[in-house]
């Protein structure tokens, strides 16, 4: 038994061991001095840079020092490998820039990285990080405002909702738009096609929506049969779309500029009651949104609301035919922006000038379109659309027609402080609707409620 | 033959023990199934195709045996170097827990002073406090000392646990206070009374404790995380992390991450199995 141990114990270490020996990466790390996530990546995606070289990056020299800039980023898989070649990109054609990239985890592991940092002075001088207006516009920092106003930045050319995206408390600009989002109704197109389900009227309204997911569970539903028809991984980002599209604000501000939550009212109970049949109808399975992705990629369930960046991250990775719609609407077709924003988090003026020639490089119409292309996030200039890339993209694949096409009608809601907690009430409020343990609207004072309680605390 | 009052009442247990077994066997092998079936699972999927592990209904068995799904997380990340540095601050901090949770249990246990229960009722109070609360404060400190992006940082302000001190308090309660009074009898002074007579005794607790100890290090994702920007101080949570996030419908390669990633910590247990085994046996034992 003594010995058995002794094997056991030495197969494990073989075990891990020998992946490494087979690889001839691993010799490479032994040898060389060890490389970021990004750096590591960044082999790999040169290739894919040299396929299709992002626009030349800036080669002028203006008389000036030479900066390095620390710059986190809050992305992985292929948006992050993307992000680090562009970045790349632009260090190398770039003599007076240098960059220090690091992975800075999650959205909300980097949230509590900037913050700490910010306290001790040891902030980013760039990052690209979800909420970013909260660190520069609420620290009263709007230097982002004034530097997209130069000229060769082309500020009009970016879409009004993207910008609204970037303010803090509508203060004003504070951020510029880089990795952002809507949300896609994508669906299994194999197993509507084998229901005998024709998806070439696709449905519009939410009621059409409805009664097409009737008729697939009729079909395809049952006793013993764990299918659900839709489902919806970000709860609450679809929830905000949907209050918008039937004519009700979700935040305002008072004539002092106070937050105001508002979704409490006959418009918002409506959105609530429609959830609420989703679930009663077996149409949408109560409180399984974590689980919904895996779900619709296993096969278990016909559409999803998710994010545009499933686009690459999908792309081939399911068994089945990917399709896409357009979200279905209420009143008005509306949807949520989400994702990332670029920051400039320095004070020193000649970092903020070098910064700034990396995010103005980085949200180039051309570079921008590259980036969108690889990673399903979201054109953020107008004139990206008729980059001829987009249009092969646009006439070869209808996810990305579909993603692009909602650019038309998207919003964003100005940046406060407690705009997360803000979902997370609404996250638990819909969990305790689908659950039945409330009425539609004591479930939405509450959280009206507990949301304006926060904002009066500070 | 005379009879022995020691033999007859075993002999009736080892028969009652027989006609429960089977009941005893089939809980144990239906727990054992559920207990391996994350496992196996994980094993197989790192051996998978993309195409596989999406697969429904499920392929147990993979179609092909990709190898190349662990040689790819070498691509993707600089795993050998959070492997590295996972393995140094894991295993420092759990040195220096255990050492410092020894000598802090056994001073409650065993030692009288002044303002003990107050420091203990302090010391149990920490527990109900979050690691979110004192993020902050603890990196304006480490800050403060020059220790962002250095082992130092990652490695001391983890080092103090009231958790495994308590779990070793518990357990260096029960040695009899006639031992230790014996071995002070006998001229050990309080530090030989701990290493000649409390440690020797607690072998159990302290591999508990230590495996306790060495998983909750090993795991440590947002702390390291906050204190390291540069690669050559990061660990393997963060690594595993990275290919988490978008990344994941590469369920094949996380797998085998997760499988290379958790080898440590089966040697740690094979190495602690036999006290651990022998502390749980003899925690029934004394009730």
């Amino acid at each position: 038994m003594k010995h058995m141990k002794k094997v056991i114990a030495f197969l494990l270490v073989a075990l891990l061991l020998l992946p490494g020996c087979v690889s001839q990466y691993a010799n490479k790390v032994d040898k060389e001095p060890t490389p970021a996530p990004a750096q590591q990546t960044e082999t790999k995606t040169e290739t894919k840079a040299e396929e299709k070289p992002a626009a030349a990056a800036p080669t002028e020299a203006p008389a000036r020092e030479k900066q390095t800039l620390q710059v986190w980023y809050a992305v992985s898989g292929t948006s992050g490998d993307k992000f680090v070649a562009m970045s790349k990109a632009f260090d190398e054609g770039n003599d007076l820039v240098d960059l220090e990239l690091s992975y800075s985890g999650g959205s909300a592991d980097t949230a509590t990285k900037v913050s700490a940092a910010l306290l001790t002075n040891t902030q980013p001088d760039v990052a690209l990080m979800y909420a970013g207006p909260l660190y520069t516009g609420g620290r009263n920092d709007y230097t982002m405002g004034e530097l997209v106003k130069r000229a060769e930045f082309d500020v009009d050319d970016i879409f009004p909702g993207m910008l609204d995206y970037c303010t803090y408390m509508g203060q004003g600009i504070c951020a510029v738009p880089f990795g952002i989002s809507t949300q896609v109704m994508y669906y299994n197109k194999t197993l509507l096609e084998n229901a005998g389900v024709d998806m070439t009227n696709p449905p519009k309204t939410w009621q059409e929506f409805y009664t097409l997911c009737e008729d697939l569970l009729t079909k395809l539903g049952g006793e013993g049969k764990d299918f659900t028809a839709f489902d919806v991984s970000d709860a609450p980002w679809l929830f905000k779309s949907m209050l918008k599209q039937n004519g009700c604000e979700i935040v305002v501000q008072d004539e002092n500029g106070k937050i105001k939550p508002v979704y409490n009212n006959e418009a918002a109970l409506e959105v609530t009651d429609f959830w609420y049949s989703l679930v009663t109808s077996g149409i949408m399975a109560a409180g399984e949104h974590d689980n919904a992705e895996n779900r619709f990629l296993s096969g278990n369930c016909a559409f999803i609301a998710a994010t545009s960046n499933r686009i690459s991250r999908w792309k081939g990775a399911t068994e089945f035919e990917l399709g896409a719609i357009e979200m279905p609407y209420f009143k008005e077709q509306s949807l949520a922006l989400g994702g990332n924003v670029m920051v400039i988090l320095t004070d020193d003026p000649q970092k903020v000038e070098a910064a700034w020639e990396y995010v103005s490089y980085l949200t180039t119409a051309e570079n921008n379109a590259q980036f969108a292309l690889a990673t399903g996030y979201l054109p953020i200039r107008k004139s990206e659309l008729t980059n001829p890339d987009i249009q092969k993209a646009l006439s070869e694949n209808a996810l990305y027609s579909i993603a692009f096409k909602q650019l038309d009608y998207t919003f964003a809601y100005t940046h406060f402080e407690q705009m997360g907690t803000m979902d997370s009430l609404i996250r638990n409020m819909l969990n305790k609707l689908e659950k039945n343990r409330g009425t539609s609207q004591d479930l939405l004072d509450k959280a009206v409620k507990d949301l304006q309680s926060e904002i009066d605390e500070g | 033959m005379s009879k022995n009052p020691d033999i007859q009442p075993m002999r009736i247990r080892r028969k009652r023990l027989n006609g429960y077994q089977w009941y005893v066997f089939v809980m144990l092998t239906i727990g054992a199934v559920f207990m391996l079936f994350p496992f196996v699972w994980m094993i197989l999927s790192a051996f998978k195709t993309k195409a596989d592990v999406y697969a429904y209904p499920p392929r147990w068995i993979p179609s092909s045996w990709q190898w190349q799904n662990f040689t790819k997380v070498f691509e993707m990340i600089p795993f050998w170097r959070y492997y590295f540095n996972s393995i140094v601050t894991s295993v420092i901090e759990t040195v220096l827990q255990i050492v410092i949770s020894i000598f802090a249990a056994y001073s409650i246990t065993k030692l009288r002073y002044p303002g003990k229960k107050l420091f203990l009722a302090f010391m149990r109070s920490s527990l109900f406090v979050p690691m979110v609360v004192t993020m902050i404060p603890m990196y304006l400190l480490v800050a403060s000392l020059g220790w962002l992006d250095t082992y130092a940082g990652i490695i001391f302000p983890q080092v103090t646990t009231a958790f495994t001190t308590l779990l070793l308090m518990s357990y260096f309660d029960s040695i009899p206070k006639d031992l230790v009074d014996s071995a002070k009898l006998d001229g050990c002074g309080y530090f030989r009374v701990l290493t000649r007579v409390v440690v020797p005794n607690a072998k159990g607790a302290i591999s508990t404790a230590t495996l306790f100890s060495f998983l909750g290090n090993w795991k440590s994702y947002t702390w390291p995380l906050i204190v390291t920007t540069k690669t050559e101080y990061r660990t393997l949570p963060i690594g595993l992390k990275y290919l988490m996030q978008e990344s994941s419908s590469e369920y094949q390669v996380m797998m085998a991450a997760s499988l290379m990633a958790i080898l440590p910590v089966l040697i740690i247990f094979i190495f602690c199995e036999k006290q651990l085994v022998r502390s749980i046996t003899l925690t029934g034992m004394k009730s």
